[in-house]
């Protein structure tokens, strides 16, 4: 087993302002990323190398995200989302699920380790009471115990799948959201989706909702040597549909182009307020490549 | 200049027709009862059922004034695919098997049509002025789900078109919104499919201007074992038919937010 990395995201060596861009075409997604990368797992692919000790980008404070919350809004934001880093050790992320919710329809991120009855509870009673939904995405990179415990640390797997099941039993209905990180573990044949939602039905949780993503190599990961895109990469391709053309993160230091790249000085668009960050955004890292290759959304579809 | 709107008293609002000419048929006839003046239909007329080409000369004979809707742009333009947005193969598999017989099955001269719809249509219903449009104003194929659409969303897609009301179709359930200003937003819903309830009636509605807008759905009773016959002998998967006999979604679930997915059966 390779041991855990300690590599620090870094910023690629293209510059931000040398770059190509993605025009702003207008507020539809809002990321909050409510504990920084402060998390109490360490996965070894985590996009943003979260871990336990010493989070590289601090949590934010509540007063922050409802600011944030107001403003996008106000600009007709149409989703709200929550990450980190581990949003449920966030000790006010319920009283802001909640504020959320009364804006836009709400996701929050977990790796389903701090899910436990009273969560759940808490959850199911939000998602009722609230004039939109409540998506839980819940994260699992394996169906396989063993193989998803590699990744994501011993007793993740049966922790994601309890909390899976506490929130099915309340009626929501969890997306369980994988990587394809061990995809290279399994026979070619049966495709990833169908492989989760026969586990998931199999587990007795009905109407599976399944998301994938691709793997970024940043963060835990080593980068892969892939150049940043150019000018001539992007001709003919419709700009307009990446992520970072109408969503924005909220994190500590400012507001950034796209969750993967939360926290790096190249993708901040403001060091204030929401509207300041309403311009291009630099498609200078190589994990622009990634999104422009796979047409991939961090948004739920 | 401002644009001198049509104006209306009553009018009537189809949603998706995706190739259910039974069900058009009928609602056609129940909107004429209805004394409405004119009848709407916020596109993509194939798609999912069987003989698209019959659903054309309906809409032609009863003057029904279209918009194009993500599906009929892909068919006028010949795209590979619906436009619907799938990642899962599940969902991506039957849109293609879908997709692929519509294709195949509708005439050319209604493609050409169908390329020269509009994307939106304004008119005045009494005070209020309408804005039309398939998906949201901003992106054809964009859901504009009940639980998935704030009200901020709304009052920022009302105040960029200058409009009062917005009328939507694309996600497959109806569903009505008055926001505080007195503006107000409609998803029509679809006549192509029922709407996941377990019910296998389909909806239209009927928009009648007062000082408030008044908004009736109205369910549409149809003969659907027939259609559902007619998808069989066209070789359309079974799970297409099993949704038109008992109005549970089997297909292309991907895309409901969870209170909407919650509600449904699959």
């Amino acid at each position: 087993m390779r041991p855990f990395a300690t590599v620090l995201p870094t910023n690629s060596p293209v510059t931000a302002e040398r770059a190509p861009t993605a025009p702003f075409v207008g507020l539809s997604a809002l990321w909050i990323q409510i504990t920084g990368t402060w998390c109490n797992l360490e996965c070894r692919h985590c996009i943003n190398a979260s871990g336990p000790r010493a989070p590289w980008l601090k949590p934010l404070d509540a007063e922050t995200i409802r600011r944030a919350i107001a403003e996008a809004e106000e600009a007709g934001v149409k989703e709200i989302y929550f990450t980190g880093g581990e949003p449920f050790l966030h000790g006010e992320i319920l009283p802001l699920l909640d504020l959320a919710l009364r804006a836009a329809p709400t996701t929050v991120l977990t790796n389903g380790t701090l899910i436990g009855p009273e969560q759940a509870d808490a959850l199911a009673a939000m998602a009722a009471r609230a004039a939109y939904s409540l998506e839980i995405r819940v994260s699992l990179d394996d169906t396989d115990r063993e193989k998803n415990d590699r990744i994501r640390g011993e007793g993740a797997w049966s922790k994601a799948l309890e909390a899976v099941r506490l929130l099915r039993a309340r009626g929501l209905l969890p997306i369980v959201t994988a990587t394809e990180i061990t995809r290279g573990e399994h026979p070619a044949g049966t495709g990833m989706y169908q492989r989760f939602r026969d586990f998931l039905h199999r587990e007795g949780i009905e109407r599976p909702r399944v998301k994938i993503m691709p793997v970024f190599a940043l963060g835990r990961l080593p980068a892969n040597g892939e150049p940043p895109l150019t000018e001539e990469d992007l001709e003919g391709f419709d700009r307009s549909v990446l992520q970072c053309a109408d969503g924005r993160v909220v994190a500590a230091g400012g507001v950034y182009a796209c969750p993967i790249l939360a926290g790096l000085g190249g993708a901040r668009l403001s060091t204030g307020s929401l509207a300041e960050s309403f311009k291009a955004a630099p498609l200078y890292h190589p994990a622009c490549v990634t999104c422009r290759k796979t047409g991939m959304t961090c948004r739920n579809s | 200049m401002p644009q001198q709107l049509s104006e209306y008293r009553r009018i009537a609002l189809i949603g998706g027709v995706y190739s259910n000419w039974l069900a058009l048929e009928a609602a056609l006839a129940d909107a004429r009862a209805r004394d409405v003046e004119a009848v709407f239909c916020l596109g993509d007329m194939g798609g999912f059922g069987p003989h698209p080409d019959r659903v054309f000369p309906l809409l032609r004979e009863h003057g029904v004034l279209a918009l194009q809707g993500n599906y009929d742009e892909s068919l006028a333009s010949g795209r590979a695919d619906c436009g619907c947005g799938y990642t899962d193969p599940r969902d991506n598999h039957y849109a293609a098997v879908s997709y692929r017989y519509t294709f195949e099955k509708t005439s050319r001269e209604h493609k050409a049509w169908l390329g020269t719809l509009p994307l939106h249509r304004r008119l005045k219903l009494g005070p209020h002025r309408v804005l039309m449009c398939h998906g949201s104003p901003r992106v054809i194929n964009e859901f504009l789900w009940e639980s998935g659409t704030p009200d901020g969303l709304l009052r920022h897609l009302l105040d960029r078109a200058e409009a009062d009301v917005l009328l939507c179709t694309h996600t497959g359930i109806k569903w009505r919104r008055a926001l505080a200003d007195a503006r107000h937003a409609v998803n029509v819903g679809v006549i192509g499919r029922p709407e996941n309830d377990g019910r296998p009636n389909v909806w239209y509605t009927v928009l009648t201007a007062g000082p408030d807008l008044e908004v009736e759905f109205v369910p549409v009773h149809y003969d659907h074992e027939t259609l559902a016959r007619e998808m069989e002998r066209e070789g359309l998967p079974p799970e297409f038919a099993e949704t038109i006999r008992t109005g549970w979604w089997t297909t292309c679930l991907e895309n409901l937010p969870a209170r909407e997915r919650a509600r449904g059966k699959y």
